[in-house]
């Protein structure tokens, strides 16, 4: 009898305790996969996304920049919002017109290389140049 | 950075960002390496390179340690074309903030901006 209740519950108990092993192994693997470094391309395709749909085949009109560059701005900001990676993000956006003059655009940041970066876009159609670039900073 | 274990979530006053002490700081800077200065194309990229990195010790040696900071300088022709610039942050706007100049003569203008991060 004994023998029989013992063959019984040991393995029971054996497979409860592989069951808890593994599930906490999982658990770690989800966590460790999450993303905590800035992904260029991700950040590069919201932005593309958002010039696109805010000014892709209007013609530059000195009463409108203001409005185009803010949605612009906040399209971007609400796309990258949604990935819901720990960052703080810094969107701006550079709309000129063609005229043949001249733009340069310089950044330098003082931060975390292994966890922060930045993108930046250049876009352009016949008659404005649009510049974005975001970075992203880790919390 | 490093890490200096102390959990603070909010910078005391002293240590905060301040937009005027930053303002300030940038203005010089830029008036100083711009003052009579006419748009040339190949000395354009350093220059902006160069006092986008100023700008950026300058702030640094302020005494805004615990900050990270991103600082953008544009810098434009003048031939009567429309420019517009415009960002939005998501941060922390209790901890977060920026301060922006915008330096303009005949031949060029000069928009610099600093943003300033909390790193907790």
């Amino acid at each position: 009898m004994s023998g029989s209740i013992v063959g019984k519950y040991v393995p029971f108990y054996i497979r409860q305790l592989t069951y808890i092993l593994t599930s906490d192994v999982l658990v770690m693997d989800e966590y460790q996969t999450e993303e905590t470094a800035f992904v260029v391309e991700d950040v590069s395709k919201i932005i593309k996304e958002s010039v696109e749909a805010a000014i892709g085949g209007h013609a530059y009109q000195h009463n409108r920049v203001n409005q185009w560059t803010t949605i612009v701005v906040e399209q971007c900001l609400s796309q990258l919002s949604k990935l819901g990676r720990p960052f703080k993000y810094i969107v701006t956006c550079i709309i000129m017109q063609k005229n043949g003059a001249g733009l340069q655009t310089a950044s330098t940041c003082f931060w975390d290389n292994t966890s922060d970066g930045s993108c930046v876009v250049r876009w352009e159609n016949k008659s404005m140049y649009c510049i974005v670039t975001v970075f992203g900073l880790a919390i | 950075m490093e890490g200096s274990d102390t959990y603070l979530i909010r910078p005391s006053h002293q240590y905060k960002f301040k937009p005027a002490v930053v303002k300030e700081c940038v203005r010089e800077i830029v008036r100083e390496r711009l003052s009579g200065k006419r748009f040339e194309p190949e000395e354009v990229q350093e220059l902006s390179r160069s006092l986008a990195e100023c700008i950026k010790d300058r702030v640094k040696n302020a005494g805004f340690d615990k900050y990270k900071l991103v600082v953008q300088v544009v810098i434009g022709e003048q031939r009567g074309e429309g420019v517009n610039m415009s960002s939005r942050c998501f941060w922390d706007a209790d901890t977060d903030n920026h301060a922006e100049d915008l330096f303009m003569n005949e031949s060029l203008f000069c928009l610099a901006v600093v943003f300033g991060s909390y790193y907790y």
